[in-house]
């Protein structure tokens, strides 16, 4: 039985950072190649998956992140029901795609925990545990990473200007906050 | 600390990519019919050489894909990275 119990207690400010884990939101992950698994993505969410690398994009309800050429997750853009485990979507996506065995979809709502960054300090803070170049990338709304950030394996979106969602496997997300406001302190 | 060019990812950092060892083995068509020395041959003899190397890399912390590097060990200058799949170059 999953342990619903955040780790991240409470929201946090500091100078130029505010911290905050939202939840829950819908995660999925999606899998697959062929150009049947990408147009029939396309027919059934109202959204094409990005094919640049680094990116995403992003309808009224949901928002789909590029992890690798063959490989997306799509989160909900909104705070889900609590009660509820079952999203639409992932019954539809699963069985237009996994039971078509065009590709694989898989719920990851609870794998990852969703923390918020936002205020002028993001790139301050991601920067000094992390060795990418985040030059270009806090230029770019909607760009897309997967990094090491205190050597935990982290997602990154880039969701507005100086304004990112940070997905950290469950796990590990006591670890990345603790290190996250020990480095916010010393701003 | 050196950067690598992911052929997905763009330039990243080495500390994202795990290395994977000599690349282009190819596994014997006829593993029945080999003596226990060709097979340990192919199951555990790599090269470890100073200089101009082939071999695979996986971009493990981020899109983890592997791809193949040609890469001087003496001084860490990578001379090509191309997809797995490929041929390496003759040269
Ligand atoms: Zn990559």
């Amino acid at each position: 039985m999953l342990n619903y119990k955040s780790s991240i207690i409470e929201d946090k400010k500091y100078s130029g950072l505010s911290i905050k884990e939202i939840s829950p939101i819908m995660k999925l992950n999606l899998r697959g190649k062929s150009r049947d698994f990408l147009s029939t993505i396309g027919k059934n969410i109202n959204m094409i998956l990005p094919i640049e690398a680094n990116t995403s994009s992003s309808s009224d309800k949901y928002t789909s992140m590029w992890l690798s050429p063959d490989e997306w997750m799509i989160i909900s853009n909104n705070i889900i029901d609590k009660e509820n485990n079952n999203y639409e979507i992932e019954e539809l996506l699963f069985n237009k795609i996994s039971k078509t065995n065009l590709g694989s979809v898989t719920d990851v709502s609870d794998q990852f925990v969703l923390i918020n960054l936002e205020g002028e300090s993001v790139f301050d803070i991601l920067s000094s545990g992390c060795a990418f170049n985040f030059n270009e990338f806090m230029q770019k709304k909607g760009a897309v990473t997967q990094t090491l950030l205190a050597q935990v394996d982290i997602i990154i979106h880039h969701k507005e200007i100086n304004n990112i969602n940070l997905f950290v496997r469950r796990s590990f997300s006591e670890h990345l906050m603790s290190w996250i406001n020990d480095a916010a302190s010393r701003l | 600390m050196f950067l690598i060019n992911c052929p997905f990812c763009g330039e990243r950092d080495q500390s994202e990519f795990k290395a994977g060892g000599e690349a282009h083995i190819e596994r014997p068509k006829q593993p029945t019919e080999l003596s226990d020395d060709q097979w340990a041959e192919y199951l555990f003899m790599r090269k470890n050489i100073k200089g101009v190397q082939f071999e695979r890399w996986n971009h493990a912390h981020g899109c983890r894909k592997w791809f193949n590097m040609v890469r001087d060990t003496s001084n860490d200058e990578i001379k090509l990275i191309y997809k797995m799949g490929e041929k390496p170059p003759t040269e």
